[in-house]
């Protein structure tokens, strides 16, 4: 079947924010990612009947499930969405099983049958006759999933599901849903604001912040390759500068960064010269070098001093005050715990951080609050 | 006049109460969901109407039945010369007054039943089910330890009423007199013996009533 499963455009006004929200979207997965209070799960529930916006248009799955111009506005129910909200929803005075046929259509055998054929899909048949508050939060959370999968609707929406989960848990979860997803193929939209989860469910994956979609694309985008410093920030960008265009050539750009010239070789959009523009590069891509004259000459290559050193366990995130020419700045590296103890970043206070020209990614400025 | 019972009057009662309980039961509860439901301000409104019987004195709600009920009224002439139904001075009469009173009660206990369902098993269900299946697959189900509680409280309150009962029905024997009535009769007469007899009978029944009132609002707690 061709077409897209949903393809929406509608506006929503709240006295805290507004939210905008424009998709298009064909049997895939689709992640919605952003901040707490971002608009992810309004716009979810609007999608899913819960809520009516202010104005625009809602096509599921080839039909117009809301269409304030028109005066259209399809019940909940009738829509062909399935909806799995943050708390899961089950039903406490209803059995495992009694909760996956509730939603279900068609006589009492038949649902019955399908209803077990999901149970052991997702793992849970021996929990059949228990009620929800017996169960354990995993076994909650595939319950929910078969529930919303029985309704058999091309389209499932799942509002931050695992959100209460332990990490091993939500790991397995994770790509068990990836794999049901793929094998039943349906489009889902998937809310979370965790970014691990974002970028290994994630067919496509939508920025969301402050009610407006900020980016939208193949996962890679933005998380290589942020299309402000909004998305940047939000996709753990933890170095970020200002700077201005000096020089564009056809694989680079050259920036000033507080009286540097860096070589930048990756951009949201082609930069002109002499525009103001912010140039992020991810801590972990910032490479350690020891110190050496021959080296500081080359391109992008910084003097740092460490000057704040804090252990994660597995990582160090790293501050080093940058020296030289130019006015001060500060570059943060995250490197990982094996090579920190071997190159003994500990004993050594003076490296070299040597800023790859793939890794420099040239985003515009635009006016944020705070500018 | 003799200090034996008249034991028609418990029948009465039990009429009469079981008639408002009915009557609170079928009014009450779609309204108590509504208010449950509602927009803040619709809410509002429609609660304080609905408690509007509580902080009235019984005898005003009596009077305004009364006159309702009554051929002065357009309710009461269409009622009596056009469908024939008498309600004035019957105990359907009396039930109707005493359904009225206990209201507020019935209304208020069901609505905190329907407000402890948590919303998104709601949302979910009315992404599943029309609203019909909704209501009665998830929400009475959920909410029936206070349903029960409410009915409880309907029929306790109804047995008691006495003052918008009287003012619409009087306290005719055999016919719409009830035990409260009976026992404000025996006083006013001076059957205090009699008075005695009765109100031990009401005693003992409020006790029934409190222990399975309380059982039903532990259960509802517990839902």
């Amino acid at each position: 079947m061709s077409g897209s499963v949903l393809r929406a455009d509608f506006w929503l006004s709240f006295p805290a924010f507004d939210l905008a929200f424009q998709q298009e979207m064909d049997r895939e997965t689709v992640v919605i990612f952003g901040p707490s209070g971002s608009g992810k799960s309004v716009a979810l529930r609007a999608i899913a009947g819960l809520l009516r916006p202010d104005a625009g248009r809602i096509e599921v799955d080839g039909r117009a499930v809301f269409d304030r111009a028109a005066g259209v506005d399809v019940p909940a129910h009738d829509r062909a969405t399935a909806w799995v909200p943050q708390d899961l929803g089950l039903f406490p005075h209803l059995t495992v099983l009694e909760n996956v046929m509730f939603g279900m259509s068609g006589d009492r055998a038949g649902r019955l049958a399908r209803a077990r054929g999901l149970l052991s899909l997702t793992g849970i048949e021996p929990l059949a006759d228990r009620r929800p508050a017996t169960i354990s939060g995993g076994q909650a959370q595939r319950v929910a999933l078969a529930r919303a999968i029985a309704r058999e609707r091309p389209l499932l929406l799942l509002d931050e599901p695992f959100s209460a989960l332990d990490e091993v848990i939500r790991e397995s979860l994770r790509s068990e849903l990836r794999r049901l997803c793929r094998e039943l193929g349906r489009g889902a939209i998937f809310v979370t604001h965790d970014l691990r989860e974002a970028y290994l469910l994630a067919d496509r994956l939508v920025v969301m912040v402050n009610g407006r979609v900020l980016q939208s694309g193949a996962p890679e985008g933005p998380f290589l390759r942020p299309a402000d410093r909004a998305v940047a920030e939000l996709m753990g960008f933890r170095n970020l500068f200002r700077g201005r265009v000096l020089e564009v050539g056809p694989d680079s750009v050259t920036v000033d960064v507080a009286g540097r010239r860096w070589r930048c070789a990756s951009w949201a959009e082609r930069p002109v010269v002499g525009a103001a523009v912010e140039v992020g590069i991810r801590a972990e891509r910032v490479a350690l070098r020891r110190a050496s004259e021959a080296l500081l000459s080359s391109t992008n290559v910084l003097r740092g001093a460490a000057v704040q050193d804090d252990a994660y366990g597995l990582d160090h995130l790293l501050r080093f005050r940058v020296s030289g020419e130019g006015a001060p700045l500060e570059v943060q590296v995250d490197l990982p715990a094996r090579p920190y103890r071997v190159l003994d970043v500990a004993r050594q206070p003076d490296w070299l951080l040597e800023l790859a020209p793939a890794d420099l990614h040239v985003m515009p400025v635009t006016s944020a609050p705070g500018d | 006049m003799s200090n034996e019972i008249d034991w028609s009057v418990f029948r009465v009662s039990l009429q009469v109460a079981s008639l408002a309980t009915v009557l609170c039961v079928l009014i009450g509860t779609p309204l108590a969901w509504w208010i449950a439901r509602a927009r803040p301000v619709l809410s509002a409104t429609l609660s304080a109407l609905a408690l509007l019987p509580l902080v009235l004195p019984p005898v005003s709600v009596g009077y305004y039945l009364l006159y309702l009920l009554g051929r002065q009224s357009g309710v009461g002439s269409f009622l009596i010369d056009d469908l024939g139904i008498r309600l004035v001075f019957s105990w359907q009469g009396a039930g109707i007054a005493a359904a009225v009173a206990s209201l507020p009660l019935y209304v208020r206990t069901a609505q905190a039943g329907f407000e402890q369902i948590p919303p998104s098993l709601l949302d979910v269900a009315a992404t599943m089910s029309p609203p019909r299946t909704r209501f009665l697959r998830v929400v009475l189900p959920l909410a029936w330890p206070s349903l029960a509680a409410a009915t409880l409280i309907a029929l306790a309150r109804s047995i008691g009423e006495f003052g918008a009962t009287v003012v619409v029905a009087g306290s005719i024997p055999g016919r719409t007199r009830t035990v409260p009535a009976a026992i404000y009769d025996a006083v006013q007469g001076g059957q205090y013996g009699l008075a005695n007899a009765l109100a031990l009978v009401t005693l003992a029944g409020g006790l029934v009533l409190i222990v399975a009132l309380s059982a039903a609002l532990r259960r509802a707690r517990h839902a």
